[in-house]
Formats: C-alpha cells, sequence, structure tokens
C-alpha cells in the first residue's frame, strides 16, 4: 500500500532515535507563478529573492510580537524536542520544534542581530541560500501548527507562530505549497474551501435531506421533513461549517446530525451560499489579510441574512478562526443578537440539557466510543465560556448519546493531545508520508484502547482529523469506517418525530 | 587611584551602560511591538488575575516544565536550583553593595554560602546533559555552551576568592561602593578578583544581545500573558 | 509542466497527472491511465466516469461519494451501492482516482 515504512502499532509511544534528514524529502507541490499572481504574491523567485525575502521578515518581525520575542528568548531547553509528533514518528531533528525554529533563528541572526552581523558562524548566524530556503520550504510545511510545543516550553513558544510567518515570508518571494494557497484562493473567490458553487451547494444539501429522510424511512419513521434551509433571511441560526461536511465521508453524517439537531429543537436555521465555509487556511498560511477577506464572508451573509446568531459546524481550526480572531478581524458584531458565535457541541450540550433532544443511547451500542482532542479546539479556543470547557463539551455530548465511552492515556488527551497528523495545511496527498507517520503517536494510543477496551468509534470535532484518520487509518489496518464524527453519533441517537414542548 | 583601577572602574559604568540600556532598548521593543491577534495557548485564563495566577508558578517553579518527561524533570532540577541559587548568590552580594548593609541581606548570608556551593552542581546537570542527550547535542549552539561556562567560570572564582585565594573584603566593599555611589576608587589589589569581576562585566554587557532576555520574555510572552476573552472584549489590531 | 501522450498528441497534465484542462478529455485516456495503474475498466467503472463528468459539467465539481454511490444503487442495487464497493473499483479513492481517469480535477479541501 505504501512505498515508505508505516510504523508497527505497539500500543507505546517511543521517542526514536534522531535520523538526520529522515524525512528531508517529503515535500508539498509548489504553487504555480499564475496562482501567486493572483493572490498578490510574487509571482515566483526572482533573482531578488533574498531582498525580498528580508524584507518580508523585516515586515513580520515589526508586525508580530510573538516572532520577535519567540527569536529571541528561546534558551533551547530542549522540553519541546520530543514534543512533536513529527519528530516522534521520524526521528528527523528538523522535526523538533526548536530545530525547525532554528531554520529561521539562524537567519533572523545573521540579518537582524549584531553578534550574527559581526561573527556570523560563531553566532549560528546563516547566510540566506537555495538550500536554507529548499529546507525552510520542506520543513515549514511539517509542521501542523498544532501547538502542543508551546505547552510544554517554560515560555509558552509557539512553533505554529513562526511557521506562520515563515509561510508568509516565503510566499512574498513565490515559494509556496500549491495545496494550501489553492484553497485560500477557492475560498476568496468561490467562498468553500472545495470551491463549490452555489447550485452544487444546494443540489448536495437536497441530497442530504433525501438522505436523512430515506434513513427514518428505512426505521419505519416518515414525514419528519427535516430541512437543509439555504440563504433564508430572518432565520435565528446561520450554521456555518467546513464545506468537507458537504463532500466528505464521514463528514456529511455530522451535517445530517446538525439538522436533525436544529429541527428537533425548533431552531429556525439557514446554511448560506456564500458563507459557505467555516475553515480559513488564510490562517495556516500566515497572511491575515486573506484571513480577513476569508472570514468576511461569514459576518457578510450574517448581516445579509439577518441572523441572531452565528453558529459553527465541527471544525478545529474554522472554531479558532471564529472565537479568537474573528472579533478582531472583522467584528465587532453589533448586528447580531448573540455576538459571540458558537460552537455547535455548546448549543447541542445546551439543548440536551435542557431536555430539548431525546436520545436513544442504544442507537449507538455497537460502538465503544473514544474521543480525540483535535488541536486548534483543545489549545487555541474554549467551547462553552469557561477554560477546559473544550474537553468537557463533547465528551458529555458524547456520553449523552452513547452507552460506552472510553478514554484515550490522559497524557495525550486535553491540552497534551496529539495532531491528527494533517492539519495546518498538512492534509495533502503528495505528502501522505509525513501524515501516516505523523498520526503515528495518536495511533498508539487509539490502538492501545482497542487492545484494552475495545474502542471501535472515533469521534471528532474536525474536518482535517475527519480527513485524515480515514485516509490514513487504512495504512495502519484500521476501517475508515471507524472514524466519525460527535454529530454522527449525536444524528444516530436522536429521537426524530414528535416531542414534548419545552 | 592606579590606572588599572581606572580602566576598570570605566568598564563597569560602561558595561552597567550596556546592560541597562540594552535591557531597556529590547524592553521598549517587545512593548512597541504589536500583537495582531488572540493567541494564548488554552485552557487560558480568562481575566488578568488570572493571567498573574497562570504566571505565578510558571516564573517560580518553571510549571510548563514539569508537564514533560524525565530529561524535562532533570533539567526541571538544574534549571530551577541553578536559578534559585543565582537568585540567592547575587542577594547576599548586596552586603558589598549597601552601607549600612541591611538586615534583609545579613539575613541570608549563610543560605548564600549553601547556594554558591550548589550552584556548581547545577550549572554541571546543565552542561553535561546538553551533550550526553542525543537531541540537545543537536540542538545546542556555541552560545549555549558559552554562557554556561561563562557563568561557571564567574562561579568558580567566587568560590575561589572565598575559599582560596581570599581577598580583602574591605577593599572589595570600598571598590564596589565607590562604583555605586559614583565616586570610584581604587581596586582591590586581587587578580582572581579582577578574574571575577571582569566575567562579570562580560555577562552584562551580553546579557540583552542573548537568550538570557528570555527573563524578561517570561513576563510577556503573548501565548501566556494574553487573557482569553476574545469573545467579550474585542482585540484591536493596530496595524489592520 | 509535465505532459501525457495520448494518440500522439500532448496533453498537459499536473504533478499527479490530472489533466489541466478538463474539455480536452478523450474517453480513450481513462484506460491508458488505468493500464498504468494496473486496472482494467470494467461497465462500472465507465458509469462512474461518465456520471463523473456529467456531474461535472453541471456543477463544476465532482459530486461526493454519497451521490455516486446512490447512482450505482439505482443501477446495481444495493450490493453495488456501497462505498466499500466503490473503493473496490477505484483503490485510490473513488473521488481522486476516478476523477483523474475522468479528466477531471482533484477535488481538494479538508477532504
Amino acid at each position: 500500500m505504501a512505498d515508505f515504512e508505516v510504523p508497527e502499532l505497539t500500543g507505546e509511544i517511543i521517542i526514536p532515535k534522531v535520523s538526520p534528514g529522515a524525512s528531508r524529502h517529503i515535500q508539498q507541490f509548489k504553487a504555480k507563478p499564475e496562482l501567486m499572481e493572483e493572490l498578490k504574491f510574487s509571482a515566483e523567485k526572482g533573482s531578488d529573492w533574498k531582498e525580498k525575502f528580508l524584507l518580508a521578515m523585516e515586515d513580520i518581525l515589526k508586525k508580530y510580537k510573538s516572532v520577535r520575542v519567540f527569536l529571541d528568548i528561546c534558551v533551547r531547553c530542549g522540553s519541546c524536542a520530543d514534543k512533536c509528533h513529527y519528530f516522534i514518528a521520524t526521528g528527523d531533528p528538523r522535526n523538533m520544534p526548536v530545530y525547525r525554529q532554528e531554520l529561521m533563528r539562524s537567519v533572523y541572526r545573521k540579518y537582524f542581530t549584531p553578534a550574527g552581523k559581526l561573527i556570523g558562524g560563531l553566532a549560528s548566524a546563516k547566510e540566506l541560500d537555495d538550500d536554507l530556503l529548499d529546507e525552510w520550504f520542506t520543513y515549514f510545511y511539517q509542521c501542523s501548527e498544532c501547538r502542543r510545543c508551546s505547552v510544554f516550553c517554560p515560555y509558552g513558544i509557539d512553533t505554529a507562530e513562526i511557521t506562520m510567518a515563515a509561510r508568509e515570508i516565503m510566499a512574498r518571494i513565490g515559494v509556496a505549497s500549491k495545496y494550501n494557497y489553492e484553497i485560500v484562493n477557492k475560498a476568496m473567490t468561490l467562498g468553500n474551501n472545495l470551491g463549490m458553487i452555489p447550485v452544487a451547494l444546494e443540489s448536495t444539501w437536497e441530497f442530504v435531506e433525501e438522505e436523512i429522510e430515506e434513513k427514518l424511512e428505512e426505521v419505519g419513521i416518515t414525514g419528519v421533513g427535516v430541512k437543509l434551509p439555504v440563504d433564508v433571511e430572518g432565520a435565528d441560526v446561520l450554521l456555518v461549517t467546513p464545506s468537507a461536511d458537504f463532500f466528505a465521508e464521514p463528514h456529511i453524517y455530522s451535517l445530517e446530525g446538525y439538522a436533525k439537531v436544529f429541527h428537533q429543537a425548533g431552531i429556525s436555521w439557514t446554511l448560506s451560499t456564500h458563507a459557505s465555509e467555516g475553515g480559513n487556511f488564510g490562517m495556516f498560511i500566515g497572511n491575515y489579510d486573506h484571513m480577513r477577506t476569508i472570514n468576511k464572508r461569514i459576518w457578510d451573509a450574517a448581516r445579509d441574512l439577518k441572523v441572531k446568531k452565528v453558529v459553527a459546524g465541527e471544525c478545529g481550526h474554522a472554531w479558532r478562526a471564529m472565537y479568537s480572531f474573528s472579533n478582531t478581524l472583522n467584528g465587532p458584531f453589533d448586528f447580531l443578537k448573540e455576538k459571540s458565535p458558537q460552537h455547535i457541541c455548546e448549543l447541542t450540550l445546551d439543548l440536551i440539557k435542557k431536555g430539548a433532544l431525546k436520545l436513544d443511547k442504544s442507537a449507538n451500542d455497537e460502538f465503544t466510543v473514544t474521543f480525540h482532542d483535535s488541536c486548534n479546539v483543545a489549545r487555541a479556543t474554549t467551547i462553552g465560556g469557561t477554560p477546559g470547557d473544550q474537553f468537557t463539551i463533547p465528551r458529555e455530548i458524547i456520553n449523552a448519546c452513547c452507552n460506552k465511552y472510553v478514554e484515550m492515556d490522559p497524557e495525550t488527551c486535553g491540552e497534551k493531545t496529539f495532531c491528527c497528523g494533517g492539519g495546518g495545511g498538512v492534509l495533502t496527498d503528495e505528502v501522505i508520508e509525513i501524515r501516516v507517520k505523523g498520526a503515528m503517536p495518536r495511533m498508539q494510543m487509539y490502538s492501545k484502547i482497542k487492545e484494552s477496551h475495545g474502542a471501535n468509534f472515533f469521534a471528532l470535532i474536525c474536518a482535517i482529523c475527519k480527513a485524515q484518520f480515514t485516509k490514513v487509518f487504512p495504512y495502519y489496518g484500521y476501517e475508515m469506517a471507524e472514524v466519525g464524527g460527535v454529530h454522527q453519533l449525536i444524528s444516530n441517537a436522536l429521537v426524530m418525530g414528535a416531542k414534548e414542548e419545552v | 587611584m592606579n590606572g588599572l583601577s581606572s580602566v576598570f572602574n570605566l568598564l563597569a559604568y560602561l558595561a552597567a551602560a550596556v546592560f541597562v540600556l540594552g535591557f531597556l532598548s529590547k524592553v521598549v521593543l517587545y512593548f512597541k511591538t504589536p500583537s495582531p491577534l488572540k493567541i494564548p495557548v488554552t485552557p487560558a485564563p480568562t481575566t488578568s488575575i488570572g493571567v498573574v495566577l497562570r504566571l505565578i508558578p510558571e516564573i517560580l517553579f518553571f510549571r510548563s516544565l514539569l508537564k514533560g518527561g524525565t530529561t524535562e524533570k532533570i533539567l526541571w532540577l538544574g534549571g530551577w536550583v541553578f536559578h534559585v541559587s543565582f537568585l540567592l548568590i547575587v542577594l547576599r552580594h548586596l552586603r558589598f553593595f549597601t552601607y549600612p548593609v541591611p538586615d534583609f541581606v545579613m539575613s541570608i548570608q549563610q543560605i548564600g554560602i549553601w547556594a554558591g556551593l550548589v550552584f556548581p552542581i547545577a550549572l554541571l546537570i546543565l552542561i553535561v546533559r546538553r551533550f550526553t542527550n542525543e537531541r540537545l547535542a543537536i540542538i545546542t549552539l556555541f552560545a549555549d555552551y558559552f554562557v554556561l561556562v561563562l557563568i561557571t567560570a564567574i562561579g568558580a572564582t567566587g568560590l575561589m576568592l572565598k575559599y582560596i585565594t581570599r581577598t580583602n573584603l574591605v577593599d572589595v566593599k570600598a571598590f564596589i561602593l565607590g562604583l555605586v555611589t559614583f565616586s570610584p576608587t581604587q581596586m582591590p589589589d586581587s587578580t582572581m578578583f579582577l578574574i571575577h569581576f571582569s566575567l562579570i562585566l562580560v555577562l552584562l554587557v551580553y546579557f540583552p544581545f542573548s537568550k538570557l532576555m528570555h527573563a524578561w520574555g517570561v513576563l510577556i510572552s503573548p501565548t501566556r500573558v494574553q487573557v482569553d476573552n476574545p469573545r467579550e472584549i474585542r482585540h484591536v489590531n493596530p496595524w489592520a | 509542466m509535465a505532459t501525457m501522450e495520448f494518440e500522439g498528441q500532448d496533453y498537459e497534465v499536473d504533478e499527479e497527472g490530472y489533466l489541466m484542462d478538463w474539455s480536452v478529455w478523450k474517453e480513450g485516456m481513462a484506460g491508458v491511465m488505468a493500464k498504468q495503474d494496473g486496472l482494467e475498466l470494467g461497465e462500472e467503472h465507465w458509469d462512474v466516469i461518465k456520471f463523473l463528468r456529467e456531474y461535472f459539467e453541471k456543477y463544476q465539481i465532482a459530486p461526493m461519494i454519497k451521490i455516486l454511490t446512490k447512482e450505482l444503487k439505482k443501477k446495481y442495487g444495493k450490493e453495488k451501492g456501497s462505498t466499500k464497493y466503490l473503493y473496490e473499483l477505484y483503490p485510490g479513492g473513488p473521488a481522486k482516482q476516478a476523477c483523474r481517469y475522468a479528466g477531471l480535477p482533484k477535488p481538494t479541501g479538508c477532504v
């Protein structure tokens, strides 16, 4: 199946011996000049690339306190060194967060510090050249911006900030990942990462309605009429979810779940053909303007449709964009009744607690469920109002709709969760080797809980996690059907039809 | 005052100036550089008081290091003992800078001596781990050894001054007090003191331009000091 | 830019062999691509390819897998109307492999 060695599942995470260059050959495809031009970057690397590179770097150093401070204060204590899933899986030292950052720090010393300018190599300063740039391109696209390193750093140094800056600097000289920048372009022009035009969206949503209806009919329930309303002015809720929910499996099952929740709770809601994407790859590439433009569609749609609030579907970095960044990028949202976007999990749990949803846990009895904390939700946001709610709320939902829930090793949950291996713009097929390997720490923990407790459902609240694990599970000999969404479980258990007043 | 003393008095003022101005310029630079977005690493406090409560254990007990494995536990031990004993040693030295010596400084003289004795052990841990651990060997730069060796040399010469080549402390105090009261005077007649003192000046000059700025960084790192309230209070990006 | 030769003519393809311009696609290309993957195209394979082309013409994107399987179900019954069967037909992934044979761009996003 693979032309590389798939890690063996032992149920243990073992820190490997260092193996320089082990993942040097894994590189994303480069974006074409026309695309870069369209996105207002340099079309391609010209002869003056070094000057442009340094200008870009200077600009970022002026604009981002995180980058400036992090480049200065790292003491190379090594606490982060064995915390990155890509390092654990490959042993490539460049995947140690501190050594990944060293790619930028060595350039920073050379051109932006007195010592580097004066004594160069003795101050570990490095001159820019093609080789170094190529290393940048390799390894800054082998970081999934998951922030796990930051948790263990005595100063909270977040490699994601460095990676985002590095990608932006490279883009400004025309060196960028095809996958990421194509998606940014699609999101800016068509409104979603997949590039679905309104008629495609509408026909898909209609199809999902039929699916829901048919499935209900199979169990003898008719005439429920669950709708996926489109561009309904005056609806209470605008649901913004990753476009993967309109295309891929198991994503689509969570979409069915959201629709059924809204229907059953009697909430008037709508999808938008204009804001048809929750995800925001502008974040992954560290470009503020593109991130803002992509995010703006959501708030334009909310204003145009005169909704009262915006609810985000199951997507990790979308939630980060909406929770942490939206208010800065395009806020404040005075035109909404509820100014802050809300996560679908918070909404669903509230409804469950109010008794507005009747759940038949036995519908999920074939599953022994475990939950994987998605990096962006875990380490960049919260879901409810209290710190830590991002961990408890999804678990409470699962426990409300499933009889069998088991927890993976707590050392790999919550703030210490591992990335799926495909986040931060790494979810592309040409780097499948790093994706399969990067999933290894989480796969070890899943295999362990499978072995000990018979886990057979891997529940998620992130579109990237879902796509990544369905792709990666077969490499490890597991069925892709074991991967699913939290609202997929809700969808299974939700008792439809007549309900008592709430 | 002899020539050597004049030179060293001058160097001391220069070093102090470089340290203070260098440090301050970095502080100002960091302060002026904006944080465009809310980036606290969560779970994060939702109030300013919460942030203070988050920082205290980070600063006093290096809390994040304790989240790691064995390697980090060893680092924690070496690092924590190093920092605490360094602090105690510095506080003990205040007796050379003050007249009359405050009670507080007097009261920590003994503990300061003990700190001086464990100090080299902590430094040894910090140095040895850098070449015995494979991952650390790769990430360690010349600068990392430089600063460790520099501080070890400062500690070693200090211990020599105390236990082997004892110096006339009255002279030392006169010299230091002369410096701090801006009435420079003769240096103590001791080569060991001269070395000890010179190395400290090197450390002062080196400080603001090195990773030692982590001392300030830990107080301002955006992922740790930001309040996690992006929905309640709009965080404004000054450059957008 | 990479190219693929077909009946004496060169066609532009991307790094993974997807046609750059879906409109220049010729039926015979699918068979050539499949052969390179060691795959023999049967009637069911062709149904998928044709459906993909029709869908794409209308919506400018490949359909989601569910829509494909439903289409197969309509024609061949429940047994073959499943994701599993689709993966048997196209082991490289129905959306990704079949799209290539059909001359369509690869759907990318969080999928």
